[in-house]
Protein backbone atom coordinates (compact mmCIF):
# COMPACT_ATOMS: atom_id res chain seq x y z
CA UNK A 1 0.00 0.00 0.00
CA UNK A 2 2.87 2.68 1.02
CA UNK A 3 4.42 2.07 -2.44
CA UNK A 4 0.75 3.00 -4.17
CA UNK A 5 0.78 5.95 -1.94
CA UNK A 6 4.29 6.85 -3.01
CA UNK A 7 3.02 6.28 -6.50
CA UNK A 8 0.07 8.97 -6.15
CA UNK A 9 2.43 11.21 -4.60
CA UNK A 10 4.80 11.17 -7.52
CA UNK A 11 1.83 11.34 -10.26
CA UNK A 12 0.73 14.75 -8.26
CA UNK A 13 4.21 15.97 -7.37
CA UNK A 14 4.98 15.90 -11.34
CA UNK A 15 2.00 17.05 -12.56
CA UNK A 16 1.45 20.37 -10.17
CA UNK A 17 5.70 20.89 -10.72
CA UNK A 18 4.73 20.97 -14.45
CA UNK A 19 2.01 23.33 -14.41
CA UNK A 20 3.68 25.94 -12.17
CA UNK A 21 6.96 25.57 -13.67
CA UNK A 22 5.50 26.72 -17.24
CA UNK A 23 3.29 29.38 -15.26
CA UNK A 24 6.31 30.45 -13.51
CA UNK A 25 8.55 30.82 -16.50
CA UNK A 26 6.07 32.90 -18.05
CA UNK A 27 5.80 35.17 -15.46
CA UNK A 28 9.06 35.79 -14.85
CA UNK A 29 9.90 36.66 -18.51
CA UNK A 30 6.94 38.27 -19.56
CA UNK A 31 5.94 42.09 -19.58
CA UNK A 32 3.32 43.59 -17.49
CA UNK A 33 1.68 46.71 -18.55
CA UNK A 34 -1.90 46.81 -17.76
CA UNK A 35 -4.24 49.38 -19.20
CA UNK A 36 -8.45 50.23 -18.54
CA UNK A 37 -9.09 49.46 -22.45
CA UNK A 38 -6.99 46.21 -22.13
CA UNK A 39 -8.90 44.98 -19.25
CA UNK A 40 -12.23 45.35 -20.73
CA UNK A 41 -14.55 42.84 -21.80
CA UNK A 42 -13.50 41.46 -25.34
CA UNK A 43 -17.02 42.01 -27.50
CA UNK A 44 -15.09 43.36 -30.64
CA UNK A 45 -15.17 46.93 -29.51
CA UNK A 46 -18.75 47.30 -28.82
CA UNK A 47 -19.15 48.47 -24.88
CA UNK A 48 -20.39 46.00 -22.96
CA UNK A 49 -23.83 45.91 -21.57
CA UNK A 50 -24.72 44.04 -18.82
CA UNK A 51 -22.44 41.06 -17.40
CA UNK A 52 -22.41 37.98 -18.53
CA UNK A 53 -23.33 35.54 -15.46
CA UNK A 54 -27.08 35.28 -16.39
CA UNK A 55 -29.50 32.47 -16.63
CA UNK A 56 -28.96 30.47 -19.17
CA UNK A 57 -31.29 28.28 -21.72
CA UNK A 58 -33.12 25.64 -19.81
CA UNK A 59 -32.24 23.21 -22.71
CA UNK A 60 -28.75 22.56 -21.58
CA UNK A 61 -30.10 22.09 -18.10
CA UNK A 62 -32.23 19.06 -19.60
CA UNK A 63 -29.52 17.56 -21.48
CA UNK A 64 -27.79 17.91 -18.48
CA UNK A 65 -30.32 15.49 -16.73
CA UNK A 66 -30.65 12.93 -19.39
CA UNK A 67 -26.63 12.68 -19.21
CA UNK A 68 -27.15 11.74 -16.30
CA UNK A 69 -29.18 8.88 -16.15
CA UNK A 70 -27.51 7.52 -19.19
CA UNK A 71 -24.39 7.81 -18.11
CA UNK A 72 -25.01 5.71 -15.09
CA UNK A 73 -26.73 2.92 -16.68
CA UNK A 74 -23.20 2.89 -19.31
CA UNK A 75 -21.54 2.96 -15.67
CA UNK A 76 -23.53 0.03 -14.68
CA UNK A 77 -22.82 -1.60 -17.62
CA UNK A 78 -19.15 -1.84 -17.64
CA UNK A 79 -19.03 -4.57 -14.81
CA UNK A 80 -21.41 -6.64 -16.23
CA UNK A 81 -19.50 -6.43 -20.00
CA UNK A 82 -16.12 -7.96 -18.28
CA UNK A 83 -17.70 -10.77 -17.06
CA UNK A 84 -20.58 -11.49 -19.76
CA UNK A 85 -20.37 -14.71 -20.94
CA UNK A 86 -17.96 -16.58 -19.44
CA UNK A 87 -20.27 -18.33 -17.24
CA UNK A 88 -21.44 -19.66 -20.53
CA UNK A 89 -17.80 -21.61 -20.47
CA UNK A 90 -18.29 -22.91 -17.71
CA UNK A 91 -21.26 -24.29 -18.32
CA UNK A 92 -19.31 -26.44 -20.86
CA UNK A 93 -19.07 -29.28 -19.06
CA UNK A 94 -15.92 -30.76 -21.26
CA UNK A 95 -13.76 -27.61 -20.19
CA UNK A 96 -10.63 -28.73 -19.18
CA UNK A 97 -9.30 -28.21 -15.47
CA UNK A 98 -6.77 -25.44 -16.08
CA UNK A 99 -9.17 -23.16 -18.04
CA UNK A 100 -11.61 -23.75 -15.86
CA UNK A 101 -9.71 -22.62 -12.97
CA UNK A 102 -9.34 -19.60 -15.15
CA UNK A 103 -12.52 -18.63 -15.63
CA UNK A 104 -13.72 -19.49 -11.90
CA UNK A 105 -10.68 -16.99 -10.54
CA UNK A 106 -11.84 -14.27 -12.60
CA UNK A 107 -15.91 -14.79 -11.45
CA UNK A 108 -15.09 -15.46 -7.78
CA UNK A 109 -13.46 -13.25 -5.42
CA UNK A 110 -10.81 -15.03 -3.82
CA UNK A 111 -12.33 -14.76 -0.52
CA UNK A 112 -15.83 -16.54 -1.54
CA UNK A 113 -16.26 -20.34 -0.42
CA UNK A 114 -17.82 -23.10 -2.61
CA UNK A 115 -16.06 -22.26 -5.39
CA UNK A 116 -14.39 -25.87 -5.45
CA UNK A 117 -17.72 -28.46 -7.12
CA UNK A 118 -16.54 -30.75 -9.55
CA UNK A 119 -16.88 -29.43 -13.43
CA UNK A 120 -20.46 -31.08 -14.00
CA UNK A 121 -22.00 -29.74 -10.70
CA UNK A 122 -20.82 -26.35 -12.07
CA UNK A 123 -21.65 -26.87 -14.98
CA UNK A 124 -25.38 -26.91 -14.55
CA UNK A 125 -25.21 -23.98 -11.91
CA UNK A 126 -23.51 -21.66 -14.20
CA UNK A 127 -25.95 -22.77 -17.35
CA UNK A 128 -29.18 -21.24 -15.44
CA UNK A 129 -26.91 -18.14 -14.10
CA UNK A 130 -26.28 -17.11 -16.95
CA UNK A 131 -29.82 -17.50 -18.33
CA UNK A 132 -31.04 -15.62 -15.31
CA UNK A 133 -27.79 -13.01 -16.31
CA UNK A 134 -29.25 -12.56 -19.60
CA UNK A 135 -32.55 -11.97 -18.37
CA UNK A 136 -31.99 -9.61 -15.70
CA UNK A 137 -29.78 -7.17 -18.38
CA UNK A 138 -32.48 -7.53 -20.46
CA UNK A 139 -35.27 -6.51 -18.13
CA UNK A 140 -32.67 -3.42 -17.47
CA UNK A 141 -32.42 -2.32 -20.96
CA UNK A 142 -35.79 -2.81 -21.74
CA UNK A 143 -36.65 -0.31 -18.44
CA UNK A 144 -33.74 1.81 -20.61
CA UNK A 145 -35.67 1.94 -23.60
CA UNK A 146 -39.08 2.66 -22.26
CA UNK A 147 -37.45 5.79 -20.49
CA UNK A 148 -35.46 6.60 -23.89
CA UNK A 149 -38.80 6.28 -25.99
CA UNK A 150 -40.57 8.26 -23.87
CA UNK A 151 -37.62 11.28 -23.70
CA UNK A 152 -38.32 11.28 -27.42
CA UNK A 153 -41.87 11.20 -27.64
CA UNK A 154 -41.90 13.89 -25.21
CA UNK A 155 -39.51 16.20 -27.46
CA UNK A 156 -37.50 16.55 -25.08
CA UNK A 157 -34.20 14.71 -27.49
CA UNK A 158 -35.10 17.66 -29.95
CA UNK A 159 -32.80 21.01 -29.83
CA UNK A 160 -35.22 23.21 -32.09
CA UNK A 161 -39.15 23.63 -30.68
CA UNK A 162 -41.20 25.51 -32.71
CA UNK A 163 -44.49 23.88 -32.06
CA UNK A 164 -46.56 26.76 -34.03
CA UNK A 165 -44.52 26.72 -37.05
CA UNK A 166 -44.40 22.91 -37.33
CA UNK A 167 -48.33 22.14 -36.98
CA UNK A 168 -48.98 24.89 -39.85
CA UNK A 169 -46.76 23.69 -41.98
CA UNK A 170 -47.61 20.20 -41.41
CA UNK A 171 -51.47 21.22 -42.73
CA UNK A 172 -49.76 23.01 -45.73
CA UNK A 173 -48.27 19.73 -46.85
CA UNK A 174 -51.88 18.26 -46.53
CA UNK A 175 -50.83 15.69 -43.48
CA UNK A 176 -52.25 16.29 -40.20
CA UNK A 177 -49.43 17.03 -37.75
CA UNK A 178 -48.13 14.35 -35.06
CA UNK A 179 -50.59 14.69 -32.21
CA UNK A 180 -47.73 15.63 -29.43
CA UNK A 181 -47.82 18.71 -31.57
CA UNK A 182 -51.73 19.70 -31.04
CA UNK A 183 -51.51 19.12 -26.82
CA UNK A 184 -52.35 22.36 -25.98
CA UNK A 185 -50.17 24.81 -24.53
CA UNK A 186 -48.45 24.64 -21.14
CA UNK A 187 -50.20 27.98 -20.05
CA UNK A 188 -53.18 29.07 -20.23
CA UNK A 189 -55.14 31.75 -20.22
CA UNK A 190 -57.30 32.80 -17.39
CA UNK A 191 -60.74 33.13 -19.15
CA UNK A 192 -62.83 35.10 -17.44
CA UNK A 193 -61.39 36.93 -15.07
CA UNK B 1 14.02 1.79 -8.07
CA UNK B 2 10.91 1.13 -10.27
CA UNK B 3 9.95 4.80 -8.65
CA UNK B 4 12.53 5.86 -10.17
CA UNK B 5 11.65 4.45 -13.40
CA UNK B 6 8.35 5.66 -13.89
CA UNK B 7 9.33 9.03 -12.88
CA UNK B 8 11.84 8.54 -16.12
CA UNK B 9 8.56 7.83 -18.14
CA UNK B 10 6.73 10.17 -16.85
CA UNK B 11 9.33 12.92 -17.57
CA UNK B 12 9.93 11.28 -21.14
CA UNK B 13 5.99 10.70 -21.91
CA UNK B 14 5.26 14.12 -21.03
CA UNK B 15 7.89 16.08 -22.88
CA UNK B 16 7.36 13.69 -25.85
CA UNK B 17 4.14 14.26 -25.80
CA UNK B 18 4.49 18.49 -25.64
CA UNK B 19 7.42 18.33 -28.77
CA UNK B 20 4.64 15.77 -30.43
CA UNK B 21 2.50 18.48 -29.54
CA UNK B 22 4.09 21.85 -31.62
CA UNK B 23 4.52 19.78 -34.47
CA UNK B 24 0.95 18.64 -34.56
CA UNK B 25 0.11 22.14 -35.30
CA UNK B 26 2.88 23.07 -37.46
CA UNK B 27 1.72 20.10 -39.17
CA UNK B 28 -1.91 21.20 -38.65
CA UNK B 29 -1.15 24.17 -40.82
CA UNK B 30 0.81 22.21 -43.53
CA UNK B 31 -1.79 20.03 -43.97
CA UNK B 32 -4.17 22.98 -44.28
CA UNK B 33 -2.09 24.62 -46.72
CA UNK B 34 -1.80 21.39 -49.13
CA UNK B 35 -5.69 21.17 -49.30
CA UNK B 36 -6.03 24.24 -50.02
CA UNK B 37 -3.43 24.61 -52.61
CA UNK B 38 -1.12 27.03 -50.37
CA UNK B 39 2.57 27.16 -49.47
CA UNK B 40 1.82 27.07 -45.29
CA UNK B 41 4.70 28.38 -42.66
CA UNK B 42 8.37 27.81 -44.63
CA UNK B 43 10.07 30.97 -43.80
CA UNK B 44 10.99 30.34 -40.17
CA UNK B 45 14.10 27.95 -39.83
CA UNK B 46 16.11 27.07 -37.03
CA UNK B 47 17.44 30.91 -36.74
CA UNK B 48 14.48 32.04 -35.32
CA UNK B 49 15.07 35.30 -37.07
CA UNK B 50 18.15 36.06 -35.23
CA UNK B 51 20.55 37.52 -37.13
CA UNK B 52 23.69 35.79 -35.42
CA UNK B 53 22.23 32.40 -35.49
CA UNK B 54 21.12 33.32 -39.03
CA UNK B 55 25.05 33.55 -40.24
CA UNK B 56 25.03 30.07 -38.36
CA UNK B 57 22.43 27.76 -40.45
CA UNK B 58 23.60 30.19 -43.62
CA UNK B 59 19.76 31.84 -43.94
CA UNK B 60 17.94 28.02 -44.82
CA UNK B 61 14.25 27.69 -44.08
CA UNK B 62 14.52 24.37 -43.06
CA UNK B 63 10.82 24.06 -44.39
CA UNK B 64 9.68 26.22 -41.79
CA UNK B 65 10.67 23.37 -39.46
CA UNK B 66 11.63 26.25 -36.54
CA UNK B 67 7.68 27.63 -36.32
CA UNK B 68 6.77 25.73 -33.68
CA UNK B 69 10.21 27.06 -31.23
CA UNK B 70 9.28 30.52 -32.29
CA UNK B 71 5.44 30.04 -31.36
CA UNK B 72 6.25 28.57 -28.47
CA UNK B 73 8.88 31.00 -27.38
CA UNK B 74 6.48 34.29 -28.38
CA UNK B 75 3.80 32.55 -25.86
CA UNK B 76 6.81 32.93 -23.33
CA UNK B 77 7.26 36.27 -24.27
CA UNK B 78 4.10 37.63 -24.91
CA UNK B 79 2.00 39.82 -21.81
CA UNK B 80 -0.92 37.97 -20.05
CA UNK B 81 -3.72 40.19 -20.00
CA UNK B 82 -5.79 39.02 -17.55
CA UNK B 83 -9.02 41.07 -17.53
CA UNK B 84 -10.31 43.20 -14.98
CA UNK B 85 -14.08 41.81 -14.50
CA UNK B 86 -12.50 37.97 -14.54
CA UNK B 87 -13.43 36.08 -11.94
CA UNK B 88 -9.50 35.15 -10.49
CA UNK B 89 -9.39 31.92 -8.99
CA UNK B 90 -11.67 30.23 -11.55
CA UNK B 91 -9.66 31.63 -14.57
CA UNK B 92 -6.55 30.31 -12.69
CA UNK B 93 -7.59 27.12 -12.47
CA UNK B 94 -9.46 26.26 -15.52
CA UNK B 95 -7.00 26.01 -17.74
CA UNK B 96 -4.55 23.99 -15.47
CA UNK B 97 -7.69 21.00 -15.48
CA UNK B 98 -7.49 21.43 -19.04
CA UNK B 99 -3.80 20.32 -19.59
CA UNK B 100 -3.98 18.11 -16.20
CA UNK B 101 -6.70 15.87 -16.69
CA UNK B 102 -5.17 15.31 -20.68
CA UNK B 103 -2.16 14.54 -19.64
CA UNK B 104 -3.28 12.44 -16.42
CA UNK B 105 -5.31 10.19 -19.32
CA UNK B 106 -2.87 9.31 -21.24
CA UNK B 107 -1.06 7.23 -18.12
CA UNK B 108 -2.89 3.68 -18.83
CA UNK B 109 -2.67 4.49 -22.27
CA UNK B 110 0.46 1.66 -23.60
CA UNK B 111 2.49 3.58 -25.89
CA UNK B 112 4.37 0.45 -27.07
CA UNK B 113 4.93 -3.55 -26.11
CA UNK B 114 3.53 -4.67 -22.53
CA UNK B 115 4.24 -7.77 -21.12
CA UNK B 116 1.97 -10.91 -22.06
CA UNK B 117 1.46 -14.85 -20.90
CA UNK B 118 3.55 -15.56 -24.29
CA UNK B 119 6.01 -12.62 -23.63
CA UNK B 120 6.05 -12.22 -19.45
CA UNK B 121 9.51 -10.30 -19.41
CA UNK B 122 8.93 -7.34 -21.87
CA UNK B 123 9.60 -3.87 -20.36
CA UNK B 124 6.04 -2.47 -19.72
CA UNK B 125 5.58 0.80 -22.19
CA UNK B 126 3.35 2.59 -20.00
CA UNK B 127 3.36 5.09 -17.47
CA UNK B 128 0.82 3.03 -15.22
CA UNK B 129 1.05 -0.79 -16.14
CA UNK B 130 -1.14 -3.37 -15.41
CA UNK B 131 -4.36 -1.27 -14.44
CA UNK B 132 -7.31 -2.92 -14.09
CA UNK B 133 -9.58 -0.75 -14.42
CA UNK B 134 -7.93 1.00 -17.59
CA UNK B 135 -10.22 2.32 -20.14
CA UNK B 136 -12.91 3.41 -17.74
CA UNK B 137 -9.88 5.29 -16.21
CA UNK B 138 -9.24 6.90 -19.39
CA UNK B 139 -12.91 7.92 -20.03
CA UNK B 140 -13.48 9.16 -16.56
CA UNK B 141 -10.29 11.53 -16.29
CA UNK B 142 -10.76 12.82 -20.09
CA UNK B 143 -14.72 13.64 -19.22
CA UNK B 144 -13.25 15.61 -16.36
CA UNK B 145 -12.20 18.07 -19.18
CA UNK B 146 -15.46 19.47 -19.24
CA UNK B 147 -15.06 20.92 -16.04
CA UNK B 148 -11.85 23.38 -17.58
CA UNK B 149 -14.30 24.07 -20.35
CA UNK B 150 -17.13 25.62 -18.34
CA UNK B 151 -15.01 26.55 -15.66
CA UNK B 152 -12.79 29.04 -18.37
CA UNK B 153 -16.08 30.11 -20.02
CA UNK B 154 -17.97 31.39 -17.04
CA UNK B 155 -14.78 32.78 -15.32
CA UNK B 156 -14.13 34.94 -18.47
CA UNK B 157 -17.50 36.38 -17.66
CA UNK B 158 -17.33 37.15 -21.37
CA UNK B 159 -20.64 36.17 -23.44
CA UNK B 160 -18.46 34.28 -26.32
CA UNK B 161 -16.89 32.91 -23.90
CA UNK B 162 -19.94 31.72 -22.10
CA UNK B 163 -21.57 30.48 -25.18
CA UNK B 164 -19.29 28.25 -26.60
CA UNK B 165 -18.46 27.28 -22.75
CA UNK B 166 -22.38 25.87 -22.26
CA UNK B 167 -22.51 24.79 -25.76
CA UNK B 168 -19.02 22.90 -25.43
CA UNK B 169 -20.33 21.44 -22.15
CA UNK B 170 -23.65 19.97 -23.69
CA UNK B 171 -21.96 18.77 -26.55
CA UNK B 172 -19.14 16.73 -24.63
CA UNK B 173 -21.46 15.20 -22.03
CA UNK B 174 -23.57 14.22 -25.02
CA UNK B 175 -21.43 12.32 -26.66
CA UNK B 176 -19.74 10.65 -23.66
CA UNK B 177 -22.67 7.97 -23.80
CA UNK B 178 -21.94 6.91 -27.45
CA UNK B 179 -18.63 7.03 -26.38
CA UNK B 180 -19.19 4.48 -23.75
CA UNK B 181 -21.63 2.54 -25.79
CA UNK B 182 -19.12 1.77 -28.42
CA UNK B 183 -16.17 1.06 -25.51
CA UNK B 184 -18.46 -1.46 -23.59
CA UNK B 185 -18.93 -3.53 -26.85
CA UNK B 186 -14.91 -3.83 -27.01
CA UNK B 187 -14.83 -4.50 -23.14
CA UNK B 188 -17.33 -7.29 -23.59
CA UNK B 189 -15.67 -9.31 -26.46
CA UNK B 190 -12.09 -9.23 -24.47
CA UNK B 191 -13.43 -9.85 -21.13
CA UNK B 192 -11.25 -7.24 -20.00
CA UNK B 193 -11.14 -3.00 -19.36
CA UNK B 194 -6.85 -3.46 -19.21
CA UNK B 195 -5.97 -1.93 -22.48
CA UNK B 196 -3.21 -3.73 -22.58
CA UNK B 197 -4.84 -7.35 -22.17
CA UNK B 198 -7.20 -5.89 -25.17
CA UNK B 199 -3.94 -5.41 -27.10
CA UNK B 200 -2.75 -9.01 -26.11
CA UNK B 201 -5.97 -10.28 -26.96
CA UNK B 202 -5.92 -8.90 -30.77
CA UNK B 203 -2.30 -9.66 -30.75
CA UNK B 204 -2.80 -13.30 -29.90
CA UNK B 205 -5.44 -13.75 -32.82
CA UNK B 206 -3.60 -12.26 -35.81
CA UNK B 207 -4.54 -9.64 -38.47
CA UNK B 208 -8.24 -11.14 -38.88
CA UNK B 209 -8.31 -10.85 -34.70
CA UNK B 210 -8.39 -6.96 -34.87
CA UNK B 211 -11.37 -5.81 -33.11
CA UNK B 212 -12.37 -3.44 -36.25
CA UNK B 213 -12.98 -6.76 -38.50
CA UNK B 214 -16.20 -7.94 -35.74
CA UNK B 215 -16.87 -4.11 -34.93
CA UNK B 216 -16.66 -1.54 -37.98
CA UNK B 217 -19.86 0.18 -36.18
CA UNK B 218 -18.22 0.83 -33.05
CA UNK B 219 -15.39 2.08 -34.58
CA UNK B 220 -17.76 4.66 -36.27
CA UNK B 221 -19.46 5.15 -32.96
CA UNK B 222 -15.98 5.74 -31.11
CA UNK B 223 -14.70 7.70 -33.21
CA UNK B 224 -16.91 9.93 -34.01
CA UNK B 225 -18.00 10.50 -30.29
CA UNK B 226 -14.16 11.20 -29.81
CA UNK B 227 -13.82 14.13 -32.23
CA UNK B 228 -16.98 15.76 -30.66
CA UNK B 229 -14.92 15.29 -27.11
CA UNK B 230 -11.74 16.47 -28.17
CA UNK B 231 -13.94 19.37 -29.90
CA UNK B 232 -12.68 19.75 -33.65
CA UNK B 233 -14.03 20.22 -36.11
CA UNK B 234 -16.87 19.18 -37.77
CA UNK B 235 -17.98 19.81 -34.10
CA UNK B 236 -15.83 22.49 -32.94
CA UNK B 237 -19.07 24.71 -31.83
CA UNK B 238 -17.72 25.82 -28.87
CA UNK B 239 -15.06 27.89 -30.46
CA UNK B 240 -16.34 28.57 -34.06
CA UNK B 241 -14.51 31.39 -35.12
CA UNK B 242 -17.38 33.23 -37.19
CA UNK B 243 -19.75 33.20 -34.17
CA UNK B 244 -17.73 32.93 -31.06
CA UNK B 245 -14.67 34.68 -31.70
CA UNK B 246 -12.54 32.00 -30.21
CA UNK B 247 -15.21 30.75 -27.40
CA UNK B 248 -14.13 29.49 -24.14
CA UNK B 249 -11.11 30.76 -24.39
CA UNK B 250 -11.72 34.24 -25.94
CA UNK B 251 -10.34 35.53 -22.66
CA UNK B 252 -7.16 33.86 -22.16
CA UNK B 253 -3.66 34.79 -23.49
CA UNK B 254 -0.05 33.85 -23.67
CA UNK B 255 1.08 30.74 -21.78
CA UNK B 256 -3.00 30.38 -20.53
CA UNK B 257 -4.10 29.91 -23.77
CA UNK B 258 -1.37 27.55 -24.88
CA UNK B 259 -2.35 25.40 -22.07
CA UNK B 260 -6.01 24.97 -23.33
CA UNK B 261 -4.52 24.05 -26.78
CA UNK B 262 -1.61 21.56 -25.29
CA UNK B 263 -5.02 19.90 -23.56
CA UNK B 264 -6.79 19.15 -27.20
CA UNK B 265 -4.11 18.34 -29.03
CA UNK B 266 -2.86 16.16 -26.45
CA UNK B 267 -6.42 14.56 -25.86
CA UNK B 268 -6.16 13.88 -29.51
CA UNK B 269 -3.22 12.16 -29.55
CA UNK B 270 -4.61 10.06 -26.56
CA UNK B 271 -7.54 9.42 -28.80
CA UNK B 272 -5.58 8.24 -31.79
CA UNK B 273 -3.73 6.10 -29.42
CA UNK B 274 -7.16 4.65 -28.43
CA UNK B 275 -8.34 4.06 -31.51
CA UNK B 276 -5.31 2.38 -32.69
CA UNK B 277 -5.21 -0.08 -29.35
CA UNK B 278 -8.74 -0.70 -29.16
CA UNK B 279 -9.78 -1.11 -32.66
CA UNK B 280 -6.36 -1.67 -35.07
CA UNK B 281 -5.05 -4.39 -32.79
CA UNK B 282 -2.59 -1.98 -31.00
CA UNK B 283 0.98 -2.84 -31.41
CA UNK B 284 0.41 -6.46 -33.64
CA UNK B 285 1.35 -5.74 -37.16
CA UNK B 286 1.25 -9.25 -39.52
CA UNK B 287 4.70 -10.60 -39.75
CA UNK B 288 6.77 -7.93 -38.77
CA UNK B 289 4.90 -7.23 -35.59
CA UNK B 290 3.42 -10.45 -34.00
CA UNK B 291 2.93 -11.69 -30.68
CA UNK B 292 5.69 -13.72 -30.75
CA UNK B 293 8.46 -11.73 -32.65
CA UNK B 294 11.77 -11.62 -30.54
CA UNK B 295 14.31 -10.30 -33.24
CA UNK B 296 16.34 -7.45 -32.00
CA UNK B 297 14.65 -4.29 -32.17
CA UNK B 298 11.25 -5.92 -32.66
CA UNK B 299 10.30 -3.29 -29.28
CA UNK B 300 11.51 -0.59 -31.31
CA UNK B 301 9.57 -1.74 -34.48
CA UNK B 302 6.13 -2.58 -32.08
CA UNK B 303 6.39 1.15 -30.49
CA UNK B 304 7.27 2.41 -34.30
CA UNK B 305 3.88 0.63 -35.71
CA UNK B 306 1.26 2.04 -32.84
CA UNK B 307 2.88 5.39 -33.35
CA UNK B 308 2.43 5.41 -37.07
CA UNK B 309 -1.07 3.89 -36.86
CA UNK B 310 -1.73 6.79 -34.24
CA UNK B 311 0.00 9.34 -36.30
CA UNK B 312 -2.17 7.89 -39.48
CA UNK B 313 -5.42 8.54 -37.43
CA UNK B 314 -4.25 12.41 -36.21
CA UNK B 315 -3.73 12.86 -39.96
CA UNK B 316 -7.28 11.94 -40.49
CA UNK B 317 -8.84 13.76 -38.36
CA UNK B 318 -6.58 17.41 -39.82
CA UNK B 319 -7.89 16.03 -43.39
CA UNK B 320 -11.64 15.49 -41.88
CA UNK B 321 -11.52 19.41 -40.56
CA UNK B 322 -10.51 21.00 -43.72
CA UNK B 323 -12.56 18.49 -45.49
CA UNK B 324 -16.38 18.39 -43.43
CA UNK B 325 -18.36 22.37 -42.96
CA UNK B 326 -19.43 22.21 -38.94
CA UNK B 327 -22.67 21.24 -37.90
CA UNK B 328 -25.16 23.18 -37.01
CA UNK B 329 -25.88 22.89 -33.06
CA UNK B 330 -29.62 20.97 -33.44
CA UNK B 331 -27.92 18.69 -35.97
CA UNK B 332 -24.94 17.84 -33.69
CA UNK B 333 -27.74 16.96 -30.70
CA UNK B 334 -29.46 15.34 -33.02
CA UNK B 335 -26.83 13.06 -34.21
CA UNK B 336 -25.89 12.36 -30.74
CA UNK B 337 -29.15 11.68 -29.35
CA UNK B 338 -31.19 9.81 -31.98
CA UNK B 339 -28.65 8.77 -34.17
CA UNK B 340 -25.41 7.32 -32.37
CA UNK B 341 -27.18 6.35 -28.61
CA UNK B 342 -29.73 4.01 -30.52
CA UNK B 343 -27.24 3.04 -32.74
CA UNK B 344 -24.99 1.99 -30.01
CA UNK B 345 -27.28 0.23 -27.84
CA UNK B 346 -28.39 -1.71 -30.65
CA UNK B 347 -25.08 -3.10 -31.53
CA UNK B 348 -24.62 -3.92 -27.77
CA UNK B 349 -27.66 -5.99 -27.64
CA UNK B 350 -26.58 -8.16 -30.54
CA UNK B 351 -23.36 -8.55 -29.66
CA UNK B 352 -24.60 -9.61 -26.10
CA UNK B 353 -26.53 -12.94 -28.06
CA UNK B 354 -23.49 -13.56 -30.00
CA UNK B 355 -21.32 -13.79 -26.53
CA UNK B 356 -24.42 -15.40 -25.02
CA UNK B 357 -24.83 -18.31 -27.51
CA UNK B 358 -21.10 -18.25 -28.20
CA UNK B 359 -21.71 -18.10 -31.92
CA UNK B 360 -19.16 -16.93 -34.03
CA UNK B 361 -17.43 -13.52 -34.22
CA UNK B 362 -17.83 -12.66 -37.73
CA UNK B 363 -21.19 -12.86 -37.11
CA UNK B 364 -21.04 -9.06 -35.81
CA UNK B 365 -19.62 -7.92 -39.33
CA UNK B 366 -23.09 -8.78 -41.07
CA UNK B 367 -24.92 -7.45 -38.26
CA UNK B 368 -22.73 -4.25 -38.17
CA UNK B 369 -23.11 -3.38 -42.02
CA UNK B 370 -26.87 -4.04 -41.51
CA UNK B 371 -26.93 -1.78 -39.10
CA UNK B 372 -25.04 1.09 -40.62
CA UNK B 373 -27.23 0.94 -43.60
CA UNK B 374 -30.52 0.72 -42.22
CA UNK B 375 -29.18 3.93 -40.01
CA UNK B 376 -28.32 5.36 -43.09
CA UNK B 377 -31.36 4.55 -45.40
CA UNK B 378 -33.87 5.48 -42.57
CA UNK B 379 -32.34 8.65 -41.90
CA UNK B 380 -32.31 10.14 -45.33
CA UNK B 381 -35.92 9.58 -45.32
CA UNK B 382 -36.73 11.45 -42.38
CA UNK B 383 -34.60 14.37 -43.54
CA UNK B 384 -36.09 13.97 -46.74
CA UNK B 385 -39.64 14.34 -45.41
CA UNK B 386 -38.33 16.56 -43.24
CA UNK B 387 -36.85 19.02 -46.22
CA UNK B 388 -40.35 18.96 -47.98
CA UNK B 389 -41.93 20.35 -44.52
CA UNK B 390 -39.17 23.17 -44.31
CA UNK B 391 -39.51 23.61 -48.39
CA UNK B 392 -43.47 24.64 -47.98
CA UNK B 393 -42.89 26.83 -45.05
CA UNK B 394 -40.35 28.85 -47.31
CA UNK B 395 -42.59 29.14 -49.65
CA UNK B 396 -45.76 29.96 -47.91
Amino acid sequence: MPTLLAYCLLFTVVGVGFILVHLLIGKIVRPAKPEPEKLAVYECGEPTIGTSWVQFDLRFYVIALLFVIFEVEVAFFFPWAVVFGKLNALGDAGLDEASRQQVVQALVPPHVEGAAQSAAEMADVAVTLGWIALADILVFFGVLLVGYAYLWRRGDLNWVRSVEEEVKTWRQVGAEPPPELLKPPAVEVAQGA
Amino acid sequence: MSLLVTFVIIVVVMTAILGINSYLILLERKTAAWIQDRVGPNRVGFDLGLPFLKRLTGGFHFWGLGQPIADGLKFLFKEQVVPAHVDKVLYFVAPCVAVITALLSFAVVPFGPTPTSANPDVFPFVIAPNIDIGIVFVFAVSSLAVYAIILGGWASNNKYSMIGALRSSAQIISYEIPLGLSILVVAMMTGSLNLEKIVARQAEDGFFGWNIWFQPLAWLIFFTAALAETNRLPFDLPECEQELVGGFHTEYSAIKFVMFFLGEYTHMITVSYLTAILFFGGWHFPFIAEGDSTYPGATAVKILVLAGKAALFIFFIMVLRWSLPRFRYDQLMRLAWIVLIPLGLLNLVFAMFVRHWELSRWWLLPISVVLFVAAGLIGTLVSTQEKRVIGHAHQA
